[in-house]
Formats: C-alpha cells, sequence, structure tokens
C-alpha cells in the first residue's frame, strides 16, 4: 500500500477539454467567464471582488500541479505571500507602478519555487504534500522572525499602489479593480495555455503513469520542477495583487491556514478542471465575507465540513459536476442521434 | 457567425456596464447633521479565534451598554436619536478586518469603528481610518505604532500599549528588590519591542538585566529556556509570551523549580481571562500590569455587577475599555451635535476623562494615546480567593505620566 | 557538561511525544496507505478529553492514561468506519483532504466548547518536584514522560514482533507486496489500525496535558513537526517513526539551547537533508522511492 506514486489520476477519467469538442461552447463559455470578472465589482463590494479574482488565479495556479501533474502542494502559501511580501516592499521603497512590483514579487515566488521543488519533487504524492507543508512553515517561521524586513506581526502597512499618477486607479478600488484585471486574466490564460501544450500533455501523462512517461524518455523529474515554478509563479502574480489591494501584508498569507484554503477553493471547485478553481474561489470567499457579518462564528467549522463533503460525496467539485453532467447529456444526443 | 456572436458577447457586456453605472453611484447625502440619520457603532473584532474571550461578543455587550448609559443620562436631549451597534468578525485575519472596516466605512455607514485586536489588522483598519476620514478607537491591540510612527487624526488608541506594559511591570519591579533579570522573549515583532522596553525600564530603575533569550513561535518546550535562565541565578524572571505559549511556559516554569528557589515571574501581557481558564493555581504570585481591573474600587465593582448580570461573566479590560471608548465617543458626539468626524476629534482631543475604566484619564492631543492610571497586580493563591474571578491583588497604581511615554517621545506627526 | 546532559533529557523527553504520536501516523499509514492529517487535532482531543475528565469526574492523570486512550480508539473506530473507509480505494489524497476537513472542524468544535484561552490541569503529586539524577536536575514528571513513553514503544513493539496480529500488521507496513503475496489478508485489521493509531496520538495528548497549553490550536503546529519527523524515519517504517521522533527533539532542545530562534528551522533543514540524501528516510525501504 506504500504508493509512492498516484496510481490513480485525482478524478477519474482523463481530461478532455470540453472546447477541443465544440469551439462554439468554448467561445460562449469564454465570453461568460470576461463578463462576469468585468461585471464582478457592480455586484460584490469592489475589494472583495478583487479578493475573488486573485484568489480564483491562485486556485488556478495550484491546478496545474494538483490536477494536471498530480501534486498536491500544501506549502502555495509560500510562493502567495512571500510575493506579497517582495510586492509590497518593491512598491514601498521604489515606487514604481503596481504592475512591475507585482511582476517582482511572482519572479521572487518562481526563484523561491526552484530548490524547494527540487527537493519535493523527489518525493511525490502523499509525501509531496507533506513536504511541501513544511517547507512552507519553514518560510512562514523566516518571515516571522525578520520583523526588520516583513513587519512581523504588525505586517507592512500603507503600501503604496501607484498607477502612471492615475488618480481614480490609486484611491479608488473600483478602477483599481479594473487596472488589476487584466494581470490576472493573463495570469488566467497562461495557465490554460500551459496546461494545453504539449508540456501540459506530458504533465498529464506523469500523472497517469510517471513510469510508462520515464519510459518515454521524459524526465519525470525536470518536467515536474518545471511545472511548479510555473505554478508558484502565477501564485506569486495573484499574491502581488492582492497585496497591493489591501494597501497591506500580513503574516496570514505566509501561514499554513492560507494554503488549506487555497486546496479547499480547488477541491470545492474540481480538480483538473482548471476553472473550476475560479468557481472555488468565488464561493469561499463570499462565503468567509458573509459570515463575517453574520453573528455565526466558526468559520472553520463550515469550511471543514464542506470539505469532508465534497471529499466523500463531490470529488468532481461544483465545476467538474457541471461538466460531467453536461458531456454525460451530449454523448447521450450523439449516440441517439446516431 | 463569428462576429454575431462576438457582438453579442460584447453588447451583453455594455448592458451589464451600464446597469452597473447607474447603480454604482455615490450615496446620497442626507443633508442632516447625522448622515443617515443615525449613529452607527462597528465593533470589529474577533469573535471566534484566539482574543475570543478577552474581548469578542463580550465587548459588543459593553458597547450596548454604554448606548443604554448614554440614552438614559441624556432621554430627550440626545442629539441623535437612532444609535445602531453592529458587529463585525475579523477572523483573526487582518485581510478580512481591512475589507471589512473599508466596507464599514463606506457602505455600512459605520461612523466609528471600535475594538479591533491584532496589531496589524488594527493598523490596516488605521490606515483605512485616515482614508475614509472616520473614527477608530482602538482598544485591544497593543502596539506602539498606533499612536508613533502610524498614527493619524482620526485613529486613538484607548486602553493601553506594550509601554505602558513594560514600565509598568519592569520599573515597580525593580523597585521593589527584583533588581536582577533574565527575560525570555518571543522572536518577534511584539515580544522584541516588549523586551527592548522592559530592559529601558528596568535599567532605569536601577537593575540589571543579566540576559534576554529568544525563543521560536509557536514553542511548545521551553525547559531548555528556563533552565537557560535559571542558571544565572536572576530574581526575576520576565516573560513576553502570550496566549498557549504563556500557558506552555508557566506550566514549566511552575515544574521547573525555579520558584522554590525565589524566582519570581513577571509575565509582560496578561488577561484575566486567561487567569480563569487556567486556574489561579497555575499563575499563583505571578506579577503583571492589568490597566484595569473589575475589583479595584466600587465603581468598577459596580459596572462589573452589571456586566456579570449582562454576560455571565466579570469583564476583563479590554471589556470596560470598550464600554468606556464607546461611551466617551457619544458624549463627543452629543458635545459637537454632529457625527462629523473632524468636528467629533477636535472634542475629544485634549479631554481630561474619568469613567469606569479611564483614571485621570486624558485623551492626548498630540499623539492619541488615551493615558490613564493602571495597576501592577499579583495573582493570588487559591485560598486566598474569596469568589469567582476574585484572582488579582492590586500591588500598586501606576500613574498615568509614568506609565505612558510622553507625548513628545512618541514619534507621532498628525499630518495628513 | 551538566548542561549538556540536561538537554538531552529535556531532549528525549519532548522527543516522547512526537515519537509516540508518529509511531500511531506509521501505522495507519502502513495499513490503510492514508495520511492522517487529523493526528495533530487527535492529540488536541486526547489532552482535552484528560481536562475535562479531570475537571468533571475528578479522574487523575494515572486513570486518563488508560481510559483516554481507549476513548480515543473507540472514536478513531467511529471515524474510520463512517467517513475513511469509503476512500481507501481511491488516491490516498482523498483521505488526505478529508482528515485534513475533520481537523478543522475538531479544532472549531472545541474552540466553540471550552473556549480559546485552555484549560486546566493539575499534576498529581507523585509527578510534582525533581530529582538530582548525578548532578542533573530535572523535573519529576518529564523524566517520567520519558520513561512512560520508552516503555509503550517497547510494549508496542512486542506486539509487532510477538504477536500474529502485530506481524501481520508489521509485514503489510513495511512489506507490503510479500504481505500480499503470501496472502496475508490484511484487510479486517484495518479499522482497529487506525483506533489503534488515534489511540497513540491520544495518549501522546494525555502525556502533554500537565506539561503544555491544552488549547483547540495545540495539535496544529505539532502535526507539521509530525510530518517532518515521519518523512526523516520513513512513512513505512515503525522503527523509523520512533527513532526520528527522539532525534527530532534532540534536535529541537539543542536548537534551542544554542541557536534558539532556529530550533523549528532546523528540523525542516534536517527533513531536506533527509530527503536529498536518502529520499525513503532513514530507515524507509529505498527501492520503494519513484
Amino acid at each position: 500500500m506504500t504508493q509512492s506514486a498516484i496510481t490513480e489520476a485525482p478524478v477519474a477519467g482523463p481530461d478532455v477539454p470540453v472546447a477541443r469538442r465544440s469551439p462554439r461552447l468554448r467561445w460562449i463559455l469564454l465570453a461568460v467567464g470576461l463578463v462576469a470578472a468585468l461585471a464582478l465589482p457592480w455586484f460584490v463590494y469592489p475589494p472583495v471582488a478583487m479578493d475573488i479574482v486573485a484568489m480564483a488565479l491562485f486556485a488556478i495556479a495550484l491546478d496545474i500541479l494538483l490536477g494536471y501533474t498530480g501534486l498536491l502542494s500544501f506549502g502555495h502559501a509560500a510562493f502567495w505571500g512571500s510575493s506579497a511580501y517582495v510586492t509590497a516592499l518593491i512598491a514601498t521603497h521604489y515606487g514604481v507602478p503596481f504592475p512591475v512590483a507585482v511582476l517582482g514579487g511572482a519572479v521572487f515566488a518562481m526563484i523561491l519555487a526552484l530548490p524547494i521543488g527540487y527537493v519535493s519533487v523527489r518525493r511525490s504524492g502523499i509525501y509531496f504534500a507533506m513536504v511541501t507543508l513544511a517547507f512552507a512553515q519553514m518560510v512562514y517561521f523566516i518571515g516571522y522572525q525578520w520583523s526588520d524586513l516583513t513587519g512581523g506581526e504588525n505586517g507592512l502597512q500603507g503600501v503604496p499602489r501607484s498607477f502612471f499618477g492615475i488618480e481614480l486607479v490609486e484611491t479608488e478600488s473600483f478602477y483599481f479593480y479594473y487596472a488589476a484585471l487584466p494581470i490576472l486574466l493573463f495570469g488566467m490564460w497562461a495557465a490554460w495555455r500551459i496546461v494545453h501544450s504539449p508540456f501540459g500533455r506530458v504533465l498529464v501523462s506523469i500523472r497517469d503513469n510517471s513510469q510508462r512517461a520515464r519510459a518515454l524518455g521524459y524526465e519525470v523529474e525536470k518536467y515536474k520542477v518545471i511545472a511548479f515554478v510555473l505554478s508558484a509563479g502565477l501564485t506569486g502574480l495573484a499574491g502581488g495583487v492582492f497585496a497591493i489591494s489591501h494597501g497591506f501584508v500580513a503574516l496570514t498569507e505566509l501561514h499554513w491556514t492560507t494554503s488549506g484554503d487555497v486546496v479547499l477553493m480547488t477541491v470545492l471547485g474540481g480538480i483538473g478542471t482548471l476553472w473550476g478553481g475560479a468557481v472555488g474561489a468565488f464561493l469561499t470567499v463570499m462565503l468567509a465575507d458573509y459570515l463575517a457579518s453574520s453573528g455565526f462564528h466558526g468559520i472553520d467549522l463550515v469550511t471543514g465540513s464542506v470539505f469532508v463533503i465534497v471529499v466523500l460525496l463531490f470529488r468532481r467539485g461544483v465545476w467538474g459536476t457541471v461538466r460531467h453532467r453536461w458531456m454525460v447529456h451530449r454523448q447521450r444526443r450523439l449516440s441517439s442521434r446516431r | 457567425m463569428m462576429s454575431k456572436r462576438i457582438w453579442a458577447g460584447a453588447s451583453a457586456m455594455t448592458v451589464v456596464l451600464l446597469l452597473g453605472a447607474c447603480g454604482g453611484g455615490g450615496p446620497g447625502g442626507s443633508g442632516g447633521a447625522f448622515s443617515g440619520d443615525k449613529l452607527v457603532l462597528a465593533v470589529l473584532n474577533d469573535q471566534s479565534g484566539v482574543y475570543k474571550d478577552a474581548s469578542g461578543p463580550n465587548s459588543v455587550k459593553a458597547v450596548k451598554m454604554a448606548v443604554a448609559d448614554y440614552q438614559k443620562k441624556y432621554g430627550d436631549k440626545a442629539v441623535v436619536k437612532k444609535i445602531e451597534v453592529t458587529s463585525t468578525d475579523h477572523q483573526n485575519k487582518p485581510d478580512i478586518a481591512n475589507t471589512k472596516a473599508s466596507e464599514l466605512y463606506e457602505r455600512g455607514g459605520a461612523d466609528v469603528i471600535l475594538d479591533v485586536p491584532t496589531s496589524s489588522a488594527a493598523l490596516a483598519v488605521a490606515n483605512q481610518a485616515k482614508t475614509h476620514k472616520k473614527l477608530f478607537l482602538d482598544v485591544s491591540a497593543a502596539t506602539t505604532a498606533l499612536t508613533g510612527a502610524q498614527c493619524n487624526k482620526y485613529t486613538f488608541q484607548w486602553a493601553y500599549n506594550t509601554y505602558l506594559l513594560a514600565t509598568g511591570t519592569g520599573t515597580t519591579v525593580t523597585q521593589s528588590g527584583g533588581k536582577k533579570w533574565n527575560i525570555i522573549f518571543p522572536d518577534y515583532e511584539f515580544g522584541q519591542n516588549m523586551t527592548k522596553s522592559f530592559t529601558t525600564a528596568i535599567t532605569k530603575a536601577g537593575g540589571t538585566v543579566q540576559g534576554t533569550i529568544p525563543t521560536p513561535f509557536p514553542n511548545e518546550n521551553f525547559a531548555t529556556f528556563l533552565t537557560k535562565a535559571g542558571s544565572t541565578n536572576p530574581d526575576v524572571i520576565g516573560t513576553m509570551h502570550a496566549g498557549g505559549d504563556l500557558i506552555n511556559l508557566v506550566k514549566q516554569f511552575n515544574e521547573s523549580g525555579l520558584k522554590e528557589k525565589g524566582v519570581e515571574l513577571a509575565v509582560g501581557l496578561m488577561v484575566i481571562n486567561d487567569i480563569h481558564s487556567l486556574g489561579v493555581e497555575q499563575f499563583a504570585g505571578t506579577l503583571f500590569t492589568d490597566p484595569w481591573y473589575w475589583n479595584m474600587d466600587a465603581e468598577a465593582r459596580a459596572w462589573a455587577d452589571r456586566f456579570l448580570a449582562e454576560t455571565g461573566n466579570r469583564p476583563s479590560f479590554e471589556h470596560a475599555g470598550n464600554y468606556s471608548a464607546a461611551l466617551q465617543y457619544l458624549e463627543a458626539v452629543q458635545e459637537a451635535g454632529t457625527d462629523d468626524a473632524d468636528a467629533v476629534v477636535a472634542k475629544l482631543e485634549g479631554k481630561k476623562v474619568n469613567d469606569v475604566f479611564l483614571r485621570n484619564g486624558e485623551i492626548r492631543a498630540k499623539d492619541h494615546s488615551v493615558v490613564h492610571d493602571a495597576n501592577l497586580a499579583r495573582v493570588k493563591k487559591p485560598a486566598d480567593v474569596k469568589e469567582p474571578w476574585d484572582y488579582e491583588e492590586i500591588v500598586t497604581k501606576i500613574p498615568a505620566a509614568k506609565g505612558f511615554p510622553p507625548a513628545e517621545a512618541s514619534g507621532c506627526s498628525m499630518k495628513p | 557538561m551538566s548542561a549538556v546532559l540536561q538537554y538531552v533529557v529535556q531532549g528525549l523527553a519532548a522527543g516522547s511525544f512526537y515519537a509516540l504520536a508518529a509511531l500511531g501516523l506509521a501505522v495507519i499509514f502502513g495499513v490503510l496507505g492514508v495520511v492522517n492529517f487529523a493526528h495533530g487535532a487527535f492529540y488536541m482531543l486526547g489532552a482535552v478529553t484528560a481536562a475535562v475528565l479531570l475537571d468533571t469526574l475528578d479522574l487523575p492523570l494515572w486513570w486518563s492514561l488508560l481510559v483516554v486512550p481507549v476513548l480515543m480508539f473507540v472514536f478513531g473506530v467511529v471515524i474510520e468506519r463512517l467517513l475513511v473507509q469509503w476512500l481507501l480505494r481511491l488516491d490516498p489524497l482523498y483521505n488526505l483532504l478529508l482528515t485534513f476537513g475533520l481537523t478543522l472542524v475538531f479544532v472549531e468544535l472545541v474552540k466553540q466548547r471550552y473556549g480559546v484561552s485552555g484549560l486546566p490541569y493539575r499534576l498529581p503529586g507523585g509527578l510534582q518536584g525533581r530529582v538530582d539524577l548525578a548532578g542533573v536536575v530535572l523535573p519529576r514528571y518529564q523524566l517520567f514522560v520519558l520513561l512512560f513513553s520508552v516503555a509503550v514503544c517497547v510494549l508496542v513493539w512486542l506486539l509487532m514482533t510477538r504477536t500474529r496480529v502485530g506481524m501481520i500488521v508489521r509485514a503489510s507496513t513495511e512489506k507490503p507486496e510479500l504481505a500480499r503475496a503470501l496472502g496475508i489478508n490484511v484487510g479486517r485489521w484495518v479499522t482497529p489500525v487506525f483506533g489503534f493509531g488515534v489511540a497513540l496520538a491520544g495518549l501522546a495528548g494525555v502525556l502533554a496535558a500537565p506539561f503544555r497549553a491544552i488549547t483547540a490550536d495545540m495539535g496544529n503546529n505539532f502535526a507539521i513537526i509530525l510530518f517532518a519527523v515521519v518523512v526523516i524515519g520513513g512513512l513505512g517504517s515503525i522503527v523509523g517513526a520512533v527513532v526520528a521522533g527522539f532525534l527530532v527533539g534532540l534536535v529541537e532542545a539543542f536548537g534551542q539551547a544554542y541557536a534558539p530562534t532556529f530550533a523549528q528551522i532546523l528540523i525542516f533543514v534536517l527533513m531536506a537533508l533527509v530527503i536529498l540524501v536518502r529520499p525513503a528516510g532513514l530507515f524507509g525501504r529505498q527501492e520503494a522511492t519513484a
């Protein structure tokens, strides 16, 4: 029983993108997604809307590893948080427009991911989760103690939001949302490109059978490290935008509960569905926001129960279930036509 | 085909954008002296995490008591009839505190935000108060940055800060004979600052700090640190830990035999709820600074009786602090005749106050630190406890002028 | 010199908690292939149960050391039957996620019921005070913890090597392919083994109760260090879990003595080194790694 590799894909059945089967559906979904992203801050308090989209990219980046490479990282808070800190430091000390600072944060996250990934991918499956968790905890401790740089538990406060002197963006969270959205959408597009590229297909074959992939001549570890670093970079983009949006960074961004939260988003949305992460992020952030002023105190009770229920009963996740239903429906229609 | 679809998508988007633009207009001003014709006091604190017992839901009740007292006092003469108290759980997450504070000011009609434990959360809320030009009266966060480098016109720190804790305990204990100190502190911002403040206070009072021992956080095993701290035969071991780590340390201190050797334990930050949940036995003899104790005099006790009837618990200093902050805010609104933040700040600044919580209190204009007399307390032995929550013996009063740093030294500049 | 000896004993005493709990984690993983994320929560529940028993029934530590593991065993069996068993045939990640969710639920429930400031616990008179061992002065309770957990580890070892059940469990933990090839049916032992592992975590919790803060969060960081322990020892190894437990305790104690702020970081550095040099852990079977 000591599985050293994942012998079974996290979600039953290989991933067949809907898009490839139906280009028309792909465009409709894309348009719906874009409209939803553009309309969000009208219906949701703009800073919360920003949280949703940033978390969505975070969850999507995690899914590159979890859904497409079969690696569960329980330490992604390290990349999210460290990018948030680096972004904030760059923005504070150099006063550059915020997209530049965010980019710096993402690059730092990738640099950090390289050694952590290099060590972690030597263990797969269940070990990988534990090892990444332990490393993230280490990064957390460093952040905690290096208070000259990170501000310790006071956090880094008053992070500026410069954007080419355009005052509306710099002061109004509503307009800031539209200035930052392209960065996150770019991240999502990049994630989509990664998983649908030849590189992504190698990842899936590693996930499904690493022995076979190795036999075919792929350097499995190298692919895993690259996937890890790319995922960390996209996570860094999201973390950087999050930091700028809030105007400060606190240690919670590095804490293991943040890693747990993003895993929940991905699982809730549907492992291996990519866009499911966005659905998961929307639901989770809205829930936390609602519970804060609801008078019900015990968000972890809800979060934990959702975890248990999803894992036991809805392993496909929300998006995965919808997609599955649709495909079954389509299959039936096709076969009846024949 | 294709272009048609894109066109449809684009027009759908335009409709949404237009709809949103109409709905997104700013809130209409009501034109009266009170925005929205009512006053909203928003308590933003930790209702589920580690600070739940010391402040949490019972602070909301304390604020409601203040509102009731205000309404009773002024009756028909009250300048505002409708007063709402709202409660928001920041889940001990600074980013939620940040977003919620902004939302409370912008959309929740909040005129003032109260409480906010956790330094990072409090500092983030202070920034929101500055941006939105609305009041923030912090009670439960200890960082001196709130009234120092990161102070602003709309933020007040009501109850205490790390300086008070350090000088209160450090100076008083040293003067009463505890000359040789060893300090164990968690190696993060709070612990580092407290240790610095303690060292200054102890040295000034004629004592020496033999050593300072940093510990990781969180930490369960203090045996090694205590062995090290005890090896120099100090009179006092000071600890700057809080919460679970403090309990770990106290338990292991009791087992280490240092107590029997006559070494005293002085604690940087402790709240009465810590003693309540662990029992006096564990903490007996421990010295600490308590900004306010429910049984310190008749006035405090009378209020604590009301609080007990309301909540079933005796109040911590944070509960009393929230009551006081809400009450003095309402008094200032009454004086100003409006909820306009600048007018209320003008009434608060420089005011000398005495109430249930504040003794010889002054709301300092220079740095917005609310200074008042505090107490050095010793935890009672189990045999001396006469009633539930009767845990502290007041060793001495710490006068406001000594407990708080001089305003000039705060490093605060109110310029926007 | 006496200081060094003192650190050694203190480190071993701290290591006992890790060793006991890691032992439980290792047998659960061995037989079920499940990494029990909730192990830290079970440790916490053990301590909380002991505190509640002392408070309500005045049950002293001695009895708690016996009663609480039994209660935790039953609790573990219920959890396995109700939840864990449904995911055993799937990717082990699902049970990791399930037990992660359970952790959040348990911690929050304890917070709701018993507050956040912690619960009181007092030591029985016989274990208070200190002993002087050739110049090394130690709290009596620390010594007791050390001896007690070594005794439990030896007992478990005897159980594993001298009884039929134990040998089946050990075979399927350490040499699963061989066990399967020999037609050993481990299936009927799955539930009791899960309960047994949970009981060990609970036992570690009871031992910790007089010594450490009993709060809902006490198991969180503990669980993470526990993961490092089993990675260092090798997940499939029973001996490895115990040895690594004590080793990590020592690293922690010496780290605290000579490089205090890096004490915990040192544990993770050790883990990284082990992975680089011996990916399967100090006692793991090297061929098992991918």
